[in-house]
């Protein structure tokens, strides 16, 4: 198939790519949740290096440390600006390094269910027919179930650990992505290159991955921004509820959930900042993909 | 419409088999529920009594076999921790779930809907700013947070309310409920209003859509130009003509609200389903698991099925899968 190099696939575009750069830095909402972004992933990123303490070193917290209020200064001098939890555990410094574990989670798994979803939506779109209505069929299915619940039964059935939560959490996600993408694929498969791309006889997976892919991705970015933000609170719900991550690798959940042992206390402290962590962060997320979907989609706008 | 209702019921009962099926198998992979019932001190003969027992010695096809024999009779097994019926248990603390999510429902429409309509008539107008910040605020807060923060709040600072529980319930035309008491209400009001949340801002947004959609109808412009007043264009023409997809999405909804309800149970300690399930999971207690799991799918199969024939009725351009062939 010499011939198969002179069909250009129709190109998504850097022009608009750099419309949306364009967009995003004339609208002050944007900006702002877009620093507010990557404010949050650089403190995730570089947690080590710019928390006060160590929490998960156990030969510098000291029990002695419990339960200090914010702004008291702990045993070594160090000031805990967000008080200590009950085991004498700086609360930034916790933060910092479960806002990395929260991040961690819901991006990988994003990027499976993105990968799973890919797949399927294409296969279906493609192939049509028989295969399409079948996995068409289980997709609904499976969005008919809220995800918490899904969530929740399958570490029920896989246990406990952050892959299970990841795996979890990208089951639970996948069916949205296959359903947009499939969508998506279904108008390009009706265009002129893909008729062209089939005549020439190229293979069908050449079509999906060369073709059909680059074209239908797009319709993804908005989606995967919000859904990102999704997987951010099931996550820290599950490990609320003492079903997600594991003790040793907290996550803003797990935090949230080990201060619930002590509001009645009025040590609110423990609760309070890793919840208005991970609210910064979902909203941030929610906000800046809500624009995004407004410069990519100006319609919907309004 | 009968062959798309019996090919759905078909369909239901094959999903509810398959999901019994990976459930069951897969439960069994997960810990020993045996060593979570036996004191760590017994001896080993004890726990293969207790092992034999609770049948969980046999392969899990025959555990699977006992378990489907039982299940045609309306016996899902009975409660590791409590030694009873897992039907049983589930009917009891179902009342609670239920209140609290027609509760939490009550809610979301008092609320969202006028604060909804409002924006909508409204778009630019500063409340109706504050209205959707306020609803994008309420999507991204994470609801169990929110929970404790209304704990904090109301119970510890304040006072005002208590911090966890059901309180008194009272029999009121057949019906007993905590919504017949003043110390029922008060126990109430904090977990309904934070399960309601999230539908409150889901409601806002629908109406909102939906009215701006409507205001901008010829119908609407001609019953303007009768001269009608605003408040009888609100209520005659334009609340009919949104309400029905707000309706039938939280129709929908409604499951998840059941389903939410395992986190708003679990932080107020209110004793419905979703708490025995998550007790259920960290105690490994299987049959309760598996009867939760099969209830909740069979609940939504359902509600999916009746909100589907539902459209149908409603807007006879829908038409049914499986009404084609």
């Amino acid at each position: 198939m010499s011939t198969a190099k002179t069909v250009p696939a129709a190109k998504p575009g850097n022009a608009r790519l750099s419309k949306i750069m364009q967009a995003t830095l004339s609208r002050p909402t944007t900006l702002i949740s877009g620093i507010l972004l990557v404010l949050i992933a650089a403190s995730a990123i570089f947690a080590p290096l710019i928390a006060p303490t160590n929490p998960y070193d156990l030969s510098t917290v000291s029990i002695l440390d419990g339960r200090l209020a914010p702004g008291e200064e702990m045993f070594d001098g160090t000031i805990a600006w967000l008080g200590t939890d009950g085991a004498g555990r700086d609360v930034l410094s916790s933060i910092l390094y479960g806002l990395r574990t929260s991040l961690t989670v819901a991006i990988s798994s994003a990027a499976v269910a993105l990968a799973i979803g890919l797949s399927v939506g294409l296969t279906s779109a493609f192939y049509g027919g028989r295969i399409d209505a079948f996995l068409m069929r289980v997709v609904d299915i499976q969005l008919s179930f809220p995800a918490i619940l899904v969530a929740l039964v399958l570490l029920a059935l896989l246990g406990k650990g952050i892959d299970k939560v990841i795996i979890a959490l990208a089951i639970v996600q996948w069916a949205l992505y296959a359903r947009t993408v499939r969508a998506a694929a279904m108008v390009e498969r009706r265009k002129e290159y893909f008729e062209a791309a089939t005549c020439l006889e190229l293979s069908n997976a050449r079509i999906i991955w060369k073709h059909l892919l680059p074209n239908s991705v797009s319709s993804l970015i908005v989606l995967a921004t919000l859904q990102t933000a999704h997987s951010i609170s099931i996550e820290a719900t599950l490990s609320f509820l003492g079903v997600g991550v594991p003790i040793t690798e907290p996550s803003l959940g797990s935090l949230i959930s080990n201060g619930f042992d002590y509001i009645l206390s009025g040590a609110y402290w423990i609760t309070f900042f890793p919840g208005v962590m991970l609210l910064a962060t979902v909203a941030a997320i929610n906000i800046f993909g809500d624009q995004l979907r407004a410069i990519i989609n100006p319609r919907l706008s309004k | 419409m009968l062959a798309f209702i019996l090919r759905r019921v078909i369909q239901s009962v094959v999903v509810l088999f398959v999901m019994s099926l990976i459930v069951f198998s897969m439960i069994n992979l997960v810990g020993d529920p045996v060593d979570m019932l036996v004191n760590p001190e017994s001896l080993p003969d004890e726990i293969e009594r207790v092992r034999r027992d609770f049948g969980l010695d046999q392969p899990v096809h025959v555990q699977y076999w006992r378990f489907m024999a039982g299940a045609f009779s309306g016996d899902l097994g009975n409660s590791f921790i409590f030694g009873r019926p897992a039907l049983a248990l589930m009917a009891e603390r179902f009342p609670a779930t239920l209140e609290l999510a027609v509760s939490a429902l009550i809610i979301a429409v008092t609320v969202g809907l006028p604060s909804g309509v409002y924006a909508g008539l409204r778009p630019n107008g500063w409340g109706s700013r504050i209205i959707m910040g306020g609803s994008v605020l309420g999507i991204s807060i994470p609801t169990f947070w929110l929970g404790l923060m209304m704990i904090i709040v109301f119970s510890v600072q304040l006072g005002w309310l208590p911090v966890s529980g059901r309180g008194d319930t009272e029999q009121f035309l057949g019906l007993e409920s905590s919504l017949f008491t003043l110390d029922g209400l008060q126990h109430l009001i904090m977990p309904a209003t934070n399960l309601a949340l999230f539908k409150i801002a889901m409601v806002i947004r629908l109406a909102r859509a939906g009215t701006v959609e409507v205001m901008a109808l010829d119908f609407i412009k001609f019953a303007r130009a009768k001269g009608l007043s605003s408040r009888r264009i609100v209520r005659a023409h334009l609340l009919p003509n949104i309400l029905i997809p707000i309706i039938t999405v939280l129709g929908i909804e409604f499951g998840t609200l059941i389903a939410f309800a395992t986190v708003t149970e679990s932080i107020f300690a209110w004793p419905g389903l979703g708490k025995l399930v998550i007790d259920a999971i960290v105690n490994l207690d299987r049959p309760i698991i598996v009867a939760y799991l099969l209830f909740v799918v069979a609940l939504f199969l359902v509600l999916n099925l009746v909100v589907d024939i539902i459209y149908a009725v409603l807007d006879p351009r829908v038409r049914l899968q499986g009404d084609e062939g």
